[in-house]
């Protein structure tokens, strides 16, 4: 897909690079949702210890 | 009589190594020798460094040859040779079996506490990958085909096994190489790192003290690996066995009641693997093989990756300071290059230098854990475009 020369060597570089901003930017977006997971209530934690094995 | 002596003397030297010893050997033995010092005198990563440093001067203790005539063989590689315990253990790694079992056991052990508590620091972990992308345009330019630049660029990466992943996918025949520089870059980082920090940063910048993060609820550390693997899933199929496992080993760890599985995950496990992993990337480490033209310019290559990594995360946290309203410590962008949780270890440290009050720690392990996510993207990014499944 990408030739193997220099130039496409820049090419991939500039692409990924660019993505990865944009991929990891979509993740904090994600993330900055979870604090409205809160409403749907709290796990206590000390019930789920007693829980396992 | 006295011939028949030296006869059979020489006939005894023969059969051993010293016969074979060569000055490629001494280098390697030295190099061996000096990570083990750093392990012990310096406390530089010895889990990784202990095991590399040692396998590494065995497999340069050079045995008889195998056939008459032909050429040495270590007995470290007797025990590399199919049959031998590390031949399956180097064999764990080519056929990225280890890897995975890796991001498992450090799945299992990370809390993801800061990451989610602070999103927009995540981009430190996107912006801290230049170095990935210097090495590999530098790497074609002195002869490298694109698979193998691709490889090397991920030493920047700062990942261990993902450097081994996408190499062994990518270039296996550089694996040596590409892991031990990658390993050893990792182990050096509280050297390598703040000379760049504090050439991009002045006194002001690194005094900088943040707001403490909120708490992370439970109910949000046990969703974010169940979205997080399905994002990577579903847009990073190349990658997605390691930060599946990632994320497993996390779930057993945050869901409360796996605790014996987490535990082994983490601990027992995890620690076998090391041993294995760090004997098998040393016995790649021969003079022979490794003290090659190829390999000097994958190390100096890995150098300038770690390097270009270090300055862009800094520079990059300098950036967001110009948008922010609440200033972000830019020693923090450093530990966007991944490398958990040691490059987030030396923010904390230099921070501290600069202002004994600064506990920049919590707040530099979110872009230290989002750089991991960030160098998968990559690798996962430069597989797919380079067509490799």
């Amino acid at each position: 897909m990408i030739p193997d020369t220099v130039y496409g060597a820049i090419l991939l570089s500039i692409i990924d690079f660019f993505l990865s901003f944009v991929v990891i930017s979509g993740i904090g977006f994600v993330l900055s949702l979870f604090p409205y997971l809160n409403r749907l209530g709290e796990i206590d934690e000390k019930k789920l210890r007693e829980g396992g094995h | 009589m006295f011939d028949q002596i030296l006869f059979f003397f020489n006939a005894l030297l023969q059969q051993t190594g010293a016969a074979n010893f060569n000055f490629g050997n001494l280098v390697m033995i030295v190099i061996g020798g000096t990570m083990i010092y750093l392990a012990i005198a310096k406390h530089y990563e010895p889990l990784l460094l202990i095991g590399i440093g040692f396998s590494c001067i065995v497999a340069n203790v050079p045995g008889p040859p195998d056939v008459p005539g032909g050429p040495p063989v270590s007995a470290l590689l007797y025990v590399v040779q199919e049959g031998g315990l590390f031949h399956y253990a180097y064999e764990g790694v080519a056929k990225l079996i280890i890897p995975p079992l890796i991001f498992l056991g450090v799945g299992a052990m990370t809390d993801f506490g800061p990451m989610i508590a602070n999103p927009k620091l995540v981009i430190l972990g996107a912006g801290a990958h230049l170095g990935i992308f210097v090495a590999l345009i530098l790497a074609k330019l002195v002869g490298f085909t694109i698979s193998e630049a691709g490889a090397i660029g991920i030493i920047g990466g700062a990942d261990g096994p993902m450097a081994i992943f996408v190499t062994v996918k990518l270039a296996p025949h550089l694996l040596g190489p590409i892991s031990v520089a990658a390993y050893s870059y990792m182990a050096l980082m509280p050297m390598i790192q703040p000379p760049v920090m504090k050439l991009l940063t002045n006194p002001e910048e690194r005094r900088i003290e943040m707001a403490q993060i909120r708490k992370v609820s439970k109910l949000e550390k046990i969703v974010f690996p169940a979205v997080i693997a399905i994002i990577v899933n579903l847009f990073f199929p190349p990658v997605a066995p390691l930060i599946t496992m990632l994320m497993l080993g996390n779930l057993l760890k945050e869901v409360g009641v796996t605790e014996r599985l987490a535990k082994t995950a983490g601990g027992a496990l995890m620690n076998i693997i090391i041993i294995i992993l760090t004997v098998a990337i040393g016995s790649t480490m021969a003079a022979d093989k490794f003290l090659t033209w190829d390999t000097i310019l994958i190390v100096v290559l890995g150098l300038l990756a770690f390097l270009f990594g270090t300055a862009s995360g800094v520079v990059t946290a300098k950036i967001m300071n110009l948008f922010l309203k609440d200033k972000i410590n830019p020693l923090i962008g450093s530990a966007g290059i991944a490398s958990v949780p040691i490059a987030a270890r030396v923010s904390h440290i230099v921070a501290n230098q600069a202002n004994p009050h600064n506990h920049l720690i919590f707040h530099a392990m979110g872009p230290n854990l989002a750089g991991v996510f960030g160098t998968a993207i990559s690798g996962g990014i430069m597989l797919a475009l380079l067509g490799v499944q």
